[in-house]
């Protein structure tokens, strides 16, 4: 199973790599690669036969762990590209950062592996507790993934982080604590089923507490405050995984629970959309409000996750088959976006020592293809056709005018003009401002290893813009599912 | 008639690969030359190899990518859109060769060619878009690539004047896209290829709501008042710039959507019940007197003629709103006659402030004794925007008049009268002044610019003559003009 192989090989990686971080890198790329093919094989067959479940160790559930790959676990196809090329990425970047000193990076690449461990186990587990155990594993070696940089605020920003995580974490396990004592079971599948007959009010309070729980991890306004520090701070390698994954956690988990209240039509979840589409719309007005007045281009990149959370969230609160599909694609997408701007930020910063706007200006200049690929990835998170981001755009804009809510598709689209903001000023400083120091000039371009997944990104984020089907093949079929399920209910 | 030919995607698809070979080729200024011609030169070779199909009614059609069903990349090269695209890709090799004598020696070439040829190929695209998605990819995409155009001299200025630019096109872009939107979300269809797909079904306010965000989105690249304040500002740009995007792409491109939207969305029939074009009108007329108000009391050279533009493009806009077949026909036709006339005076102006490094009007005395061809040139762009017949302006100005009629609106042929005066007002003093008043400089010899900016500038102005005396030749762009509107009219 793709799980258990990141798991076991992030366990593997100290002892088989004690001494040389070489070892450790390769290690960490091989074992990452395997998990691909594996995760690969897994998508084909999804498409063909649609979902399939894996019992652990032969139980039958509810009583044993199930695992069940469907069309949302087709997260990790995602999971495992950012992954891998975040890892390629590190092996130059980790040499350089401060905060890790050199016989400590096997440890670097164990806290990574176990942090895309997670983000593919929770991808395609099929019991609530599982889940958890997950969602844990990813926060905890987030956390520490945070600290590993060195930056003076470093561990501030990942106490925080720790501090907030935690909370949400303990409002998960009481969700999932409530829904065990209401139904007697763990496995989603079986809740699902028993759900119908139980009380609305304590199922109301466990999903408001999922909500919540989720939505701070998906750093949902009002919940954000934790993501900008901790994802500046971070390697940005890290930053990539973190902003263009993790985050992502948390829609799994609300549309993992939507699966699961739609499935057993036990309630009517309206309300609960209508506060997720005002909570997205006011994310994406005050993610681009607050990065306009960001100098830190890491800074600027992590403000810029809240509001595309915000697309997303509202997405998923419209609840029309575009809007649907809009948030599903976007999911993958803003990923792809995401990892390309922090890795481009991350080369910036490697060759440069610097990380204002001010600093970096006529970077453009001496790191053409960084800067080229970073401006592909600004025009694409805007939205600007032929790229990725247009088509999520187009999508949820056509979901919010499906479900009779017009004024969203106008906070959408003009929300993303208060992006456009300060990207533009971010290609303005790489390409048209005379440069703050001459010695920003003299600067090399990226090392392969660092520049060739920046650029296999970026190109990625052009391709999926004109073959934008292509993720709908696992999205359609899901989001089909999901509503009709909601029909029922 | 519908053929599938893959040219309608070639036709783009060229100056993308000039584009690119162009950012390749780095420093190297010959091939940078040579991509950039052959490329033009291409170009105009498979649009016009397209034209004689075009004008027996075969329409050309592609489909590229699909997004979902019904909604993808497919170009459709109908008369109204080759007519376009004729005039676009004419013009670009007549500003290539110009811009290539005008930028000698600038620095941040191979990102202006780089650009200049993304530019095109966007417009090209818009006027082959088969549906408001196409064209809206195109229309979006052209804003970003002429941005780094329109800051090339990346004073403090010019970033002022790009940011401007920026935040109004982008805007009406994201006008565009609601619309788009609420189209689709309408009907279930995008297509540009029906004479109208919406109908009173949808409710009277929506469809006005829509007709808000679609003229407005599309209105502000037109430069209708109140939206028009990016465009004078965008002159900061080099003069070949100026000439092809803001004479031409950028601004055409804005009046073909507003002509889609007219013709192609809403449907003549509709429109002419709904009402709406009425309101169109006014704002087109006030378009016309006002800017030819301002552009009188401009000193400096060029922000008259980026005045004189916005008031030449509402002359499209009014034709389209009358909703009438002559109408229309002056609208079509406008979109050469206007781009042929004005880019005339933007090689003009260019030619003059490279050559003696004169801005403004006043300036001008006696210009005419040392740049003859080149004021000769001028006055005919001149004559044509007064209105004078024999000079294509004349044949827009009569057709939007007898159009005017045709909805019985007369107060229509009164703006004409008063613009054409106005017209004569603002240009016929400086033809007046270069040839007639002594040069201020007491040497006065010949001293013509190279032939890179003299020959472009003569084509220009030749064509401006021809369009006006071969209204009834067949084969002529006039004729490709009578197709489109036959077909919107369903005649």
């Amino acid at each position: 199973m793709v799980v258990l192989a990141p798991l076991v090989g992030a366990v593997l990686t100290p002892i088989v790599a004690r001494r040389d971080r070489r070892i450790a890198q390769w290690w960490a790329l091989g074992i990452m690669t395997v998990t691909s093919v594996a995760a690969v094989a897994l998508m084909v067959r999804v498409t063909e036969e649609g979902p399939f479940s894996y019992y652990l160790g032969g139980w039958v559930p509810p009583i044993g762990i199930e695992f069940r790959f469907d069309e949302v676990s087709a997260f990790i196809g995602i999971v495992c590209l950012v992954g891998w090329l975040a890892i390629l990425y590190s092996f130059r970047y980790t040499e350089w950062l401060r905060g890790l000193e050199k016989p400590r990076i096997p440890y670097y690449y164990t806290l990574l592996l176990l942090n895309l461990a997670g983000l593919i186990g929770i991808s395609i587990t099929g019991d609530l507790f599982n889940f958890f155990v997950f969602l844990e594993i990813i926060s905890l070696s987030g956390y520490a993934l945070v600290a590993v940089s060195g930056e003076r605020i470093a561990e501030m920003a990942a106490f925080k982080y720790l501090l907030i995580g935690a909370v949400s974490s303990l409002l998960v396990l009481l969700a999932i604590g409530l829904i065990y004592a209401l139904t007697g079971s763990l496995n989603m599948a079986d809740i699902s089923a028993r759900l119908g007959g139980a009380a609305t009010r304590p199922l109301g309070v466990a999903i408001g507490a999922f909500t919540v729980g989720f939505m701070v991890k998906a750093a949902l306004f009002p919940l954000h405050i934790w993501l900008p520090d901790a994802h500046a701070i971070a390697p940005s390698p890290v930053s990539a995984v973190l902003s263009g994954l993790v985050v992502k956690v948390g829609i799994i988990g609300m549309l993992r629970v939507y699966q699961i209240v739609y499935g057993s039509g036990s309630m009517n979840l309206d309300g609960l959309n209508q506060v997720l589409m005002w909570l997205g719309a006011i994310s994406i007005i005050i993610g681009a409000f607050f990065a306009i007045f960001q100098d830190d281009i890491k800074m600027m990149l992590a403000y810029s996750t809240i509001s595309n959370i915000g697309y997303i969230v509202m997405g998923l609160g419209l609840a029309s088959q575009y809007g649907l599909i809009g948030a599903s694609i976007h999911v993958f997408n803003h990923a792809l976006i995401k990892a390309t701007l922090f890795l481009g930020a991350g080369c910036l910063i490697y060759r440069t020592g610097k990380r204002t706007l001010t600093e970096l200006a006529g970077v453009g200049r001496s790191m053409p293809w960084t800067a080229a690929a970073m401006s592909i990835g600004a025009i694409s998170i805007v939205g600007i056709p032929p790229t990725a981001g247009f088509l999520c755009k187009w999508y949820i804009a056509l979901g919010a005018v499906q479900a009779g809510q017009t004024f969203f598709a106008f906070a959408l689209v003009f929300g993303a003009l208060f992006i456009f903001i300060y990207y533009i000023r971010m290609v303005n400083a790489f390409y048209f401002r005379p440069p703050a120091d001459p010695e920003i000039l003299a600067v090399k371009e990226a090392p392969p290893s660092m520049l060739v997944p920046v650029l296999l990104l970026a190109a990625l984020c052009l391709i999926m813009g004109v073959l934008g089907r292509l993720p709908l093949t696992f999205i359609e079929p899901a989001v089909t599912r999901l509503l009709s399920g909601m029909g029922g209910g | 008639m519908e053929v599938q030919d893959i040219r309608v995607v070639l036709a783009p698809a060229v100056s993308l690969l000039c584009a690119a070979l162009v950012f390749a080729s780095a420093e190297r200024t010959f091939w940078r030359r040579f991509f950039s011609l052959s490329a033009a030169a291409i170009k105009l070779l498979i649009i016009m190899s397209m034209l004689p199909g075009s004008l027996r009614g075969v329409v050309y059609v592609y489909d590229l990518v699909q997004f979902t069903p019904g909604v993808g990349l497919a170009f459709r090269a109908d008369a109204l859109g080759m007519f376009f695209a004729a005039v676009s890709a004419t013009l670009w090799l007549f500003t290539t060769i110009y811009a290539i004598g005008y930028m000698e020696g600038e620095p941040h070439r191979r990102r202006f060619f780089g650009f200049f040829a993304l530019c095109v190929s966007t417009t090209v695209g818009v006027s082959f878009a088969e549906n408001l998605l196409t064209l809206f990819l195109f229309y979006e995409t052209l804003t970003i690539c002429t941005y780094p155009l329109v800051i090339h001299d990346e004073t403090p200025e010019a970033m002022k004047a790009g940011r401007k630019y920026l935040a109004y096109t982008l805007t009406g872009g994201a006008f565009v896209l609601l619309g788009s939107v609420i189209v689709y979300g309408l009907t279930g269809t995008m297509t540009l290829s029906q004479p109208g797909i919406l109908s009173l079904e949808s409710g009277r306010v929506t469809l006005a709501a829509l007709f808000v965000c679609l003229i407005a989105g599309f209105g502000v690249k037109a430069a209708i008042m109140p939206l028009h304040s990016w465009l004078p500002s965008a002159m900061v740009a080099p003069t070949p710039v100026s000439a092809l995007l803001h004479a031409v792409a950028v601004v055409k491109v804005g009046a073909f959507g507003i002509l889609r939207v007219i013709y192609n969305i809403y449907g003549v029939e509709l429109l002419d019940e709904l009402g709406f074009c009425d309101y169109l009108a006014v704002l087109a007329a006030f378009t016309i007197i006002a800017a030819s108000v301002i552009a009188i009391f401009q000193d400096n050279f060029k922000r008259r003629l980026a005045f004189s533009t916005i008031s030449q493009l509402s002359y499209i806009v009014l034709g389209a709103s009358l909703l009438t077949p002559y109408g229309a026909t002056a609208a079509v036709v406008h979109l050469a006659n206007q781009a042929f006339a004005k880019i005339t005076m933007f090689f003009v102006a260019g030619s003059i402030q490279r050559k003696t490094g004169k801005t403004t009007v006043h300036e001008l005395a006696g210009i005419g004794y040392r740049m003859p061809y080149t004021m000769a040139a001028f006055t005919v762009a001149a004559l044509s925007f007064v209105g004078v017949p024999l000079f294509a302006g004349f044949v827009t100005k009569w057709y939007l008049s007898l159009g005017g009629l045709q909805a019985e609106k007369w107060w229509v042929v009164l703006v004409m009268l008063v613009s054409s005066l106005l017209n004569a007002v603002y240009w016929l003093p400086i033809v007046y002044a270069a040839f007639f008043k002594a040069p201020a400089d007491a040497v006065v010899e010949v001293h013509e610019s190279n032939w890179t900016l003299l020959v472009p500038t003569l084509v220009c102005a030749a064509y401006v003559i021809v369009f006006g005396i071969t209204v009834t030749v067949p084969g002529m762009p006039f004729s490709l003009a009578n197709a489109a509107v036959e077909f919107v009219f369903g005649m």
